[in-house]
């Protein structure tokens, strides 16, 4: 029992590999395993994407000379807002109406990818308290971080080789293709550098993820505003990194040189979160946490207290988010007036029909409200985290019933998408009004929000209904909702869409007011809709177990 | 306060998916008692205090909470009842205090200074957020929350897990305050020591069904009590008495295992040995689980001799 322990039990650190790096191949093996659905299907959407937009292009406009009625839609400065700098739209080819207007979304599908799959494999790790487990083994201060990189490097590098791949079989021309490819894969690389940054910063990976997304929404509006001034882009394009992955130009200048500032991004970024992580301590973050109020303020002591108090973060975010985005809408109406007159027809298709300006008010309306749908979406699935977290449980071990917890959340819930529609519906009234002297355009702007709101209350009606019967299904059906919604509004008079797809949107139901008449059957037999729906959900949540897996 | 159960169960069965976690549970708690719910992890202890929550409903049997259906009648019977998860989880962006003033106003009736005076107690510092808790604070925010409430009935699952000796002392004191004020305590554990300390009756639970029951001294009475002992002379003789079982002599050092019932002959016999040193416990919990590990069919140990006593002895000898 005394006896010395034997030399076999004795072991030095493996001479051979640097102790920050050790395990690092065991690691990415479980993040491969962990992930082996979740990635291959974010990297085959960039595959379907491009796959369904070369398909479906022909079908819009069967001969090239089709194409050129359509390029206003992409080298108007609203259109250029959206999508990019509209190269090569004076002489349209399909892979350069390709190039211009869809693979901009390449990209932030590329940069999400990566700031999800970085803040789930870092921080999210260690706020769980599961890298604890891991770092206690064999394995260094950069394990984690290392395998995490490789991981999304090598689906960076799927990422571009599929892409590639996809346009090439759609027959578009070799360089271009593999210029698109490699900019959306660096445009993934880039946003896994800073991600990186923001994990460090943050001891939760969902504030750790915001800040990502707020880099890439400040990229999206940089280069939306230099888009704005001129086709091709101006100074301010490149001073994002969507701009520079735009600025290759696929298919008409294909440019590599502004590859090499996303590569030079992703390098400088990587570089400076491990010097970070060096500096900090496992768990902590460069950013303290500060105390808070001993008591709770007597509105907690009520679920409906409780339920704003706990819904209120994600309003304020994605609230203010999208009041952001209504103002900076509502600031171009007067660049859609002068740009009005050579409006062609397949531009006024997506904008309503006649007068140009009521058109874009009644765009910007339902366009809002695809995000107000997407809030909702967002803030159900915190029910689904609360019940899997086990607070439900304690909360419904008050004298709390079934109904009134959910109730309490879905009421707030629903009160939070009316003030995001009203509070963004005058908000961009008052940025239109503002650039135009048109003070009639803030009433406007608001009935436009206002006349389709209940199509994102129909979303979390449906939320709701899924909560109380199939949760599991909830978050898949809700965002497919949300996408069925967004599509139809953006695309629907563009692509062609089946009328029965149409009819499943709650939006095409909804008059497009002020260039539709409002009227009031369809108003209300969608509200009344997502009313039954959410009565429903209450219904089905009664009946259910709580947290039963 | 009536007498009619606190808690009554009978044959409750609940299964997920292929998984029993309840087979024929039975468990009554009487009016101002501490029960203690014992059993191992994952005997069915949290899908219990679960199902007397109402947020599971059992597949069989009848089950009863303060005179009513824990399932229909919910929202009432909480207004009487406080629950300690065994994994406190609150929310990572409110403070301590906060979360334990929200539970306690949704209860309904608290004391705000005893509130205070726990916190103080338990040491806890209510203005951190609770996301830099560690587990033990985490179960101070649920516990000060129940035992502020003005409640009749408490359910405690696993509810000191995480906190040291120190608060464990503070978390005793405060249960036998809960007593002293005629409160019932359901307090489900698989620390031995905290139930022997507090409860009353206890029911060992495992598999899902409830093995042993009754209070500490009825179930003792079936094991025995160790003696540890040190003498000046060389012990001779013990081995004699009829009831002493597993006899070590290590020079002037014994120590063996004896009956209930022949305790006070064993103190006479080695009382003219000149005892130096001695120690005797009642047999503890862990013993008593152990009695039921040794009944298991799928228990490895095939040999007994004489029955339950000897497997009790060869599976605390691992």
């Amino acid at each position: 029992m005394t006896a010395p322990t034997t030399s076999r039990t004795r072991r030095g650190p493996d001479p051979g590999g640097s102790s920050t790096l050790a395990g690092t191949g065991t690691m990415l093996r479980l993040i491969l395993r962990r992930d082996r659905i979740r990635l291959p299907v974010w990297i085959g959407a960039h595959g379907l994407l491009v796959l369904y937009i070369g398909a479906a292009l022909p079908q819009l406009a069967p001969s090239e000379e089709n194409l050129a009625e359509m390029t206003a839609l992409l080298s108007q400065p609203v259109g250029r807002m959206f999508t990019g700098p509209a190269f090569g739209m004076d002489a349209p080819t399909y892979e350069r109406f390709f190039a211009a207007g869809y693979v901009p979304y390449l990209f932030i599908l590329a940069a999400l990818m990566s700031i999800f799959l970085v803040t789930r494999h870092t921080r999210g790790e260690e706020e769980s308290g599961r890298a604890e487990l891991i770092r206690a083994n064999v394995t260094g201060r950069h394990t984690a971080l290392t395998a995490t990189l490789l991981v999304a490097g090598l689906a960076n590098a799927a990422t571009t080789a599929l892409v590639t791949a996809v346009a090439l079989a759609m027959g578009y021309p070799a360089a271009g293709s593999a210029l698109v490819g490699l900019a959306t894969g660096l445009t993934g690389l880039a946003f896994t550098g800073i991600t990186t940054i923001t994990v460090q910063l943050s001891e939760f990976s969902r504030p750790a993820a915001g800040m990502a997304g707020g880099v890439l929404g400040a990229a999206f509006l940089l280069r939306a505003l230099g888009d704005m001034a001129a086709v091709g882009g101006s100074a301010l394009s490149w001073a994002s990194p969507l701009g520079w992955a735009a600025q290759t130009a696929p298919y008409v200048h294909d440019r590599w040189a502004p590859l090499l500032l996303l590569v030079a991004l992703a390098a400088v970024t990587i570089t400076a979160a491990f010097a970070l992580q060096r500096r900090r301590d496992f768990g902590a973050s460069l950013m303290a946490t500060r105390p808070g109020a001993g008591r709770a303020r007597a509105s907690l002591g009520h679920p409906v207290g409780l339920a704003a108090r706990l819904q209120r973060g994600g309003l304020l975010g994605w609230g203010s988010g999208i009041l952001l985005l209504g103002v900076i809408d509502g600031a171009f109406t007067q660049s859609m007036i002068d740009a009005g007159e050579g409006m062609p027809e397949e531009l006024r298709a997506v904008f309503g029909s006649e007068g140009l300006v009521q058109g874009y008010v009644a765009f910007l309306g339902s366009f809002v409200t695809v995000f107000a749908a997407a809030y909702a979406v967002y803030a159900m699935q915190t029910l689904r985290t609360e019940e899997d977290s086990g607070r439900t449980d304690a909360v419904l071990a008050t004298p709390v019933s079934r109904v009134g917890w959910s109730a309490a959340h879905v009421v707030t819930i629903a009160l939070g998408v009316l003030l995001i529609s009203v509070i963004t519906g005058m908000g961009t009234g008052i940025a239109a009004a503002g650039v135009t002297g048109d003070g009639a355009l803030v009433r406007e702007l608001l009935a436009a929000h206002l006349a389709v709101v209940p199509a994102a209350l129909g979303v979390l009606g449906l939320c709701v209904a899924l909560y109380g019967w199939i949760p599991r299904a909830m978050p898949l059906l809700g965002w497919a909702s949300v996408a069925l919604i967004g599509i139809v509004d953006l695309f629907g008079a563009l692509l062609d869409l089946p009328t029965w797809l149409l009819a499943l949107s709650p939006m095409h139901h909804l008059a497009a007011v002020p260039i539709e008449e409002f009227t009031l059957a369809p108003f209300l037999v969608v509200t009344g809709a997502a009313v039954l729906l959410a009565v429903l959900g209450l219904l089905g949540f009664r009946r259910r177990q709580v947290r039963v897996v | 306060m009536n007498d009619a159960p606190a808690v009554s169960a009978r044959g409750l069965i609940k299964t997920f998916g292929s998984t029993r976690a309840l087979d024929g549970l039975d468990l009554e708690v009487a009016p101002g008692e501490v029960h203690g719910f014992l059993g191992p992890n994952g005997a069915g202890k949290s899908t219990t205090m679960r199902v007397l929550l109402g947020l599971l409903r059992a597949d069989g049997g009848t089950v009863s909470l303060l005179g009513g259906d824990p399932w229909h009648d919910a929202v009432a019977l909480h207004r009487r009842l406080a629950y300690v998860p065994g994994d406190v989880e609150l929310w990572p962006n409110l403070t301590g205090g906060e979360a334990i003033d929200i539970f306690a106003r949704l209860r309904g009736r608290w004391d705000r200074a005893h509130r205070d005076d726990l916190c103080e107690r338990f040491d806890l510092d209510p203005t951190k957020k609770a996301r830099t808790y560690s587990k033990g604070n985490r179960q101070k925010v649920a516990l000060i929350s129940a035992l502020a409430s003005d409640v009749d009935l408490l359910l405690l699952d696993e509810p000191t897990a995480g906190l040291d000796p120190l608060m464990e002392a503070v978390f005793q004191q405060a249960i036998g305050e809960v007593k002293a004020a005629g409160r019932t305590v359901l307090l489900s554990s698989h620390i031995l020591a905290q139930v022997e300390a507090l409860a009353d009756r206890i029911s060992i639970v495992r598999q899902g069904r409830i093995v042993e029951t009754g209070s500490l001294s009825e179930l003792r009475h079936m094991t025995r009590t160790t003696f540890v002992a040190e003498t000046d002379r060389v012990p001779e003789g013990l081995d004699e008495i009829a009831g002493v079982h597993d006899l070590s002599i290590e020079g002037a050092a014994v120590s063996f295992r004896v009956d209930g019932d022949r305790v006070d002959e064993v103190v006479r016999a080695l009382a003219p040995l000149g005892v130096r040193s001695l120690v005797a416990h009642p047999p503890t919990l862990e013993q008593l689980l152990m009695r039921h590990y040794g009944d298991s069919s799928d228990d490895v140990t095939g040999s007994t001799d004489d029955g339950t006593g000897s497997t009790l002895e060869q599976e605390t000898a691992r």
